[in-house]
């Protein structure tokens, strides 16, 4: 069995950490009349850590991920609870396999389709002008960002957080309410503590799916003000500066490590550890 | 049928889930201060109807009623009736006095308060040492004392406990059998349990409600019960009763003669129904009202029989005979008894003869 280990371990030696490696590499190589040259500087670091587009567009980046990490897991909680508790089987297996159908098309064409609802005379905004609304503009916006993250992440909390529901012991929760815990107070006392680890992965997908989405602030957030991937196609557009691209990625790389790290603690610390 | 006594009425209730009736028409009432065992095989319909008490399921018939007031639409959380879980149902995440301090903490009870009357349990069902443990740190028996604390901390005037020792080992189980027994006194509260096992049925209530297939089978006290089952069904699940199937022959001086592969017997006749001559009857006989003597001694039904095997359970023994007849029958006596009788050594293929009093075996209704 041990031998059927190596053949994923290789590929993702040779698909994930060489070009890691290459990429970490790149960021101290040169540009030299649009020319890529092997190099050891620390120049295209400094440039990008002074930038103050970099400084605005990590900290709009961020804010903009977390956003849709709290949105996505707050709005997803509602829906989760009722296909985890408050549903037949039968209804939960539809529901849940609808839920997957979002995944059956690439997500680019499903940011596409999201235009369509927004865009100035969208299908929104034709729907509230008879009543003396709008219009609204959402393309081009934060909003629209936001907006294009959720349709990316949305179905998949949904779903992190319905398995992570359904785990919680029916007997804890029928504990809770025999002591005297109403049903909405138990949400909070018994099943978000037990169901947390998965509750913070399905935040931490939000949140790293989009942190490094190119496609929701390219097509519905019209790259302004840009986020850090933005940046990176940017860098690479004008003036073929790889080496600096790869230090915008690379700072992107640390930060969800960060996050990660962060995130891990949230969901397994404070616990009561068991001696086995 | 109300008095003041009366403390929790379970009035023709009835639970169904879709197709199945998981009780079917239950009525009962326990009285202020009684340990009740509801005990039956799986699937009896004990558990719901505890359940049922708690509140964690809505009857779908019938009513139930706690000091005369209809408890059916009542939430759980509005209950005061904890329950312990047969797999103690803890908070894994939250420490030993936090999971004791839970239901107070619900009912509003300032933190110094709740965290003196948390500490006087765990002082009392000796589980202090282990205060900020958390859960997955106990052994089976503390797990065990730290859901009686919970539900205890509460002061309920009724303890819902739903198989509390199935999940502890043998020596334990007897062990916390006591200590319930002993709590329940001392408490001076109403005790509802659930059981599948008659030994711990009859060793800690003071009344049985039998169930089987969602309906009561019979309440009575432990030795109502052993010694005068209701049915059929009982006199098999109680166990150690022995049902012998034969002919009604002839009554006369309030004795009844029955025919059977055992031979030829006496038995009181029923004093609530007239047996015809002729009439299939069973015959119950507790195994342990029957003795073994080497010879006839001319007084009570006396059959003889040969032994087919012993067996030993601690301080008792049961010895499996058969007559001559090819009917089987169980007899149970103390160790000593077998070891200092005339009998002694008493080995399989040896004949001895069986006898009980005319007055120890009794007819089941058809």
């Amino acid at each position: 069995m041990a031998f059927w280990a190596i053949p994923p371990i290789l590929w993702q030696f040779a698909f994930f950490v060489v070009p890691l490696g290459f990429l970490v590499a790149m960021t101290f190589w040169s540009v030299r009349s649009f020319r890529l040259t092997p190099d050891m500087t620390l120049a295209n670091w400094m440039f990008i850590l002074k930038a103050g587009f970099f400084r605005s567009a990590y900290i709009y980046t961020f804010k903009l991920a977390l956003l849709t990490a709290l949105i996505a897991s707050l709005s997803a909680f509602p829906a989760a609870y009722t296909l985890a508790f408050r549903l037949q089987p039968r209804t939960r297996r539809f529901l849940i396999f609808m839920l997957v159908v979002p995944f059956f098309t690439s997500y680019p064409v499903r940011i596409y389709s999201t235009q369509i609802f927004f865009s100035p005379e969208g299908i929104i905004n034709a729907m509230i002008a008879p009543l003396g609304l709008g219009p609204v503009s959402v393309l081009d916006t934060p909003t629209g960002t936001v907006v294009g993250y959720l349709v990316l992440t949305l179905p998949l909390v949904l779903l992190l957080q319905t398995f992570a529901l359904m785990n919680t012991p029916r007997d804890l929760i029928e504990a809770a309410h025999n002591l005297g815990c109403g049903r909405f107070r138990t949400i909070l006392t018994v099943i978000v503590p037990t169901a947390r680890v998965g509750l913070v992965l399905a935040a931490t997908f939000a949140f790293v799916l989009s942190f490094g989405d190119y496609v929701a602030p390219l097509y519905l957030g019209g790259s302004n003000p840009p986020t850090l991937s933005i940046l990176i196609a940017d860098q690479v557009k004008s003036g073929n500066n790889w080496p600096r691209a790869s230090v915008v990625a690379v700072t992107m790389i640390l930060t969800l490590i960060v996050v990660m790290t962060a995130m891990l603690a949230l969901a397994y610390g404070g616990r009561k550890k068991g001696r086995g | 049928m109300t008095n003041t006594l009366t403390m929790l009425e379970i009035d023709r209730v009835a639970k169904r889930y879709g197709d199945s009736l998981a009780v079917a028409d239950v009525s009962f009432t326990i009285s202020k201060g009684e340990f009740i065992a509801l005990m039956g095989p799986s699937g009896c319909g004990k558990t719901t109807t505890l359940r049922m008490i708690a509140g964690l399921d809505e009857p779908t018939g019938g009513e139930i009623r706690l000091w005369g007031r209809r408890l059916n639409e009542d939430a759980p959380w509005k209950r005061n009736a904890p329950l312990v879980w047969q797999n103690y149902a803890l908070f894994p995440f939250l420490s030993v006095r936090k999971n004791i301090e839970f239901g107070l903490k619900q009912r509003g009870m300032p933190i110094r308060q709740r965290r003196e009357k948390a500490f006087e349990w765990m002082e009392r069902l000796g589980i202090a040492a282990y205060a900020d443990r958390g859960i997955d740190q106990l052994s089976g028996g503390q797990r065990q004392r730290v859901a009686l604390a919970r539900a205890l901390a509460l002061e309920p005037e009724m303890l819902l406990l739903d198989e509390p020792l199935s999940a502890l080992d043998p020596h334990l189980r007897v062990r916390m059998q006591s200590e319930l027994v002993r709590l329940h006194r001392d408490l001076g509260i109403t005790f509802v349990c659930v059981t599948h096992s008659h030994s711990e049925a009859f060793a800690m209530a003071n009344r049985v409600v039998l169930m089987n297939e969602g309906q009561v089978q019979q309440i009575g006290t432990p030795r109502e019960i052993h010694r005068r089952a209701a049915n059929r069904f009982v006199a098999e699940f109680v166990g150690g009763n022995n049902l012998l199937s034969g002919t009604a022959v002839d009554a006369g001086n309030g004795l009844m003669r029955v025919d059977g592969p055992f031979g030829s017997t006496l038995a009181r006749a029923p004093t609530d129904r007239v047996l015809q001559t002729g009439a299939e009857v069973t015959l119950v006989i507790a195994a342990d009202c029957i003795d073994m003597l080497p010879a006839r001694s001319g007084t009570g039904n006396e059959i003889e029989a040969r032994v087919l095997t012993l067996e030993f359970i601690g301080s008792a023994v049961t010895v499996f005979l058969e007559t001559l007849g090819g009917a089987e029958l169980r007899i149970q006596r103390p160790l000593h008894e077998i070891e200092n009788s005339p009998l002694s050594p008493l080995s399989p293929g040896q004949t001895v003869i069986a006898r009980w009093s005319e007055d120890e075996g009794y007819f089941l209704p058809a």
